[in-house]
């Protein structure tokens, strides 16, 4: 059974807020879920296949040579953000 | 009336411009329209076509949202790949269209601005999350569209407005400059008017890019030159059990797209396709739905997790950083992506994963599995692309589509399959589509049999142009 709790766990971790009413259609939808994936017991041998991540990989790892390149310009970076001073973002005191 | 890109020598851009505005009054299409659009003569295949992107592909200097009101006012500093190739061949970029926010929906009804209604009966919805690209298209706006289909995001509003909706191999396209919703899902698709435009656009936009990893070396095939390849003997597959109509004798209006499907499997025999019913696990087809959630929301949990209002979005109040960015969050989001991304985040906690996240990525790999097993038999698997036409604004949607027929598109999400809608028919005054999958890296073969079909489904005899707008 899935509690209240445990999806305010999860909102409060990915920092959002929902209110009541919210959590309980929440809720349902996630039992409908659930409740399609109980299936999952029937199948033999699941836990032997591997969990497919992508389609198939597509790319090899590679070293690149570590050259200097230009990075975003600061009048860019600080064309989205509504509060900069000289030439940083502002934030709230993070540290005591 | 709609036209081809391969049709159109010359726009009148002031004209679209107008029209433009006109028809996102009556369908709501838009979060941008750039009134200023203007055509650079002569520079390239597409010179001086107008076309519209979907507001979660990045363009330097011009409003992109992803329709939510967290990036409301964002502006992006460079350009998305696709779009960098666009303007080299000289098309014109008119605007930017109305997304389920961040694509994390599928009806078109979740945007920050509204729902998008379907120009073919504007009180239906178009489907989603490419629902503005496709209204555009529909509506006879512009000859062609990107959108990005994650479970079925492009074809199913294809389907539902009589376009064709391609997405190409997991890839083929690169994401560089796309708003990421599920990765390993994610794919850039097009809206056309025809087979061969979506042809053209495909190969103008292919390709390997530095900056996005995940994309194939290019296959160096013209994909406009093998449209006309020959078919005959090609073998087809279908899933017997989600296509036999004596199931569904309560349910008359998938028993017309049934008889539509009928009648588009006869013309597949008469130009020399081989078809073949097949015994598949309706079991393990009836898991798609979930399993396409679970991965989907569970990846966007991660994808999401940039927008903070901080270094761009609508900065949030509190004390401290945690209240700041929760208010921003909590404020930007809308109800029905927040209840998503928590989802996704019950899916990956510590306690959840095993049981429902790496099972649900199991389950995964056995229906890809499989499907590569009767790849290695047939070239291609065709289905109707839905179960249903595009239901009433009114109708009381919810996101649970229960039928197989109506999830299955997301199968070609699952093992980066290329796969084409093209419009097939009318039921009750609406168009239905038909759905046509190929194995992994064969696009070509993919447009080349859909092109085939194309020429003998005769879909515009029944539903002429823009005679709805």
């Amino acid at each position: 059974m899935i509690s209240k709790k445990e999806l305010e766990k999860c909102a409060r971790s990915l920092m959002l807020n929902i209110d009541e009413k919210e959590y309980e259609m929440l809720i349902k939808e996630l039992i409908v879920i659930l409740k399609e994936i109980e299936s999952f017991e029937k199948i033999d041998g699941l836990i032997d296949v591997e969990p497919m991540t992508f389609p198939f990989v597509t790319y090899k790892n590679e070293l690149r040579e570590d050259c200097a390149t230009d990075s975003l310009d600061i009048n860019d970076v600080l064309k989205n953000t509504n509060q900069s001073y000289l030439d940083q973002i502002k934030l709230p005191k993070v540290v005591e | 009336m709609k036209k081809n890109v391969i049709e159109l020598h010359s726009t009148d851009l002031l004209k679209i411009i107008e029209k433009a505005k006109k028809y996102h009054d009556q369908f709501n299409i838009f979060e941008t329209i750039i009134a200023d659009a203007s055509d650079k003569k002569n520079i390239g295949s597409l010179s001086g076509i107008p076309y519209v992107l979907s507001d979660n592909i990045s363009t330097s200097d011009i409003l992109t949202t992803g329709s939510s009101n967290i990036l409301k006012d964002y502006i992006p500093v460079y350009d998305a790949t696709i779009y960098k190739k666009l303007k080299e061949e000289g098309a014109v970029l008119i605007g930017k269209t109305i997304i389920d926010e961040l694509g994390l929906s599928n009806t078109g009804m979740y945007s920050h601005i509204g729902m998008v209604k379907n120009p073919v009966d504007k009180t239906r919805i178009i489907g989603g999350s490419s629902s503005g690209s496709a209204a555009a298209v529909a509506s006879g706006l512009v000859p062609f569209a990107i959108g990005s289909d994650t479970l079925g995001d492009v074809r199913k509003p294809a389907a539902y407005s009589g376009i064709v909706g391609f997405k190409p191999t997991y890839g083929r396209i690169s994401r560089h400059g796309v708003f990421a919703f599920a990765s390993s899902f994610d794919t850039v698709a097009i809206f056309t008017n025809s087979v061969k435009d979506s042809a053209l656009i495909t190969s103008i936009l292919k390709g390997q890019d530095e900056f996005d990893m995940t994309t194939l070396v290019d296959d160096n095939l013209d994909y406009i030159a093998t449209l006309n390849d020959d078919i005959k003997g090609k073998k087809l597959f279908y899933f017997k059990d989600i296509c036999d109509s004596s199931f569904y004798k309560d349910n008359k209006e998938l028993t017309e797209i049934l008889k539509n499907y009928e009648l588009v499997i006869k013309k597949c025999k008469e130009l020399g396709f081989i078809v073949e019913e097949i015994d598949f696990d309706k079991e393990l087809l009836s898991l798609i739905s979930p399993v396409s959630k679970i991965i989907a929301y569970s990846e966007a949990t991660s994808n999401t997790a940039n927008l903070t209002g901080i270094p761009f979005g609508e900065r949030g109040k509190g004390a401290d950083i945690e209240e700041l960015i929760t208010d921003a969050r909590t404020k930007g989001f809308s109800n029905v992506t927040k209840k998503h991304l928590i989802m996704g985040n019950y899916f990956l906690q510590k306690e959840n994963q095993e049981q429902l996240f790496f099972n649900t990525g199991r389950v995964r790999r056995l229906l890809v599995d499989k499907i590569n097993e009767l790849f290695t038999v047939y070239e291609g698997l065709i289905l109707p692309t839905t179960g249903s036409i595009a239901p009433k604004l009114d109708s009381n949607l919810n996101e649970n589509f229960e039928l197989i027929l109506d999830n299955f598109l997301a199968l070609a999400n699952f093992g980066g399959y290329p796969s084409i809608t093209i419009p097939s028919g009318v039921v009750d005054g609406m168009p239905v589509g038909i759905n046509i999958m190929g194995s992994q890296m064969n696009d070509s073969l993919v447009l080349n049999i859909a092109y085939k079909l194309e020429q003998v489904i005769g879909f515009e005899k029944d539903m002429e142009g823009d005679s709805h707008v």
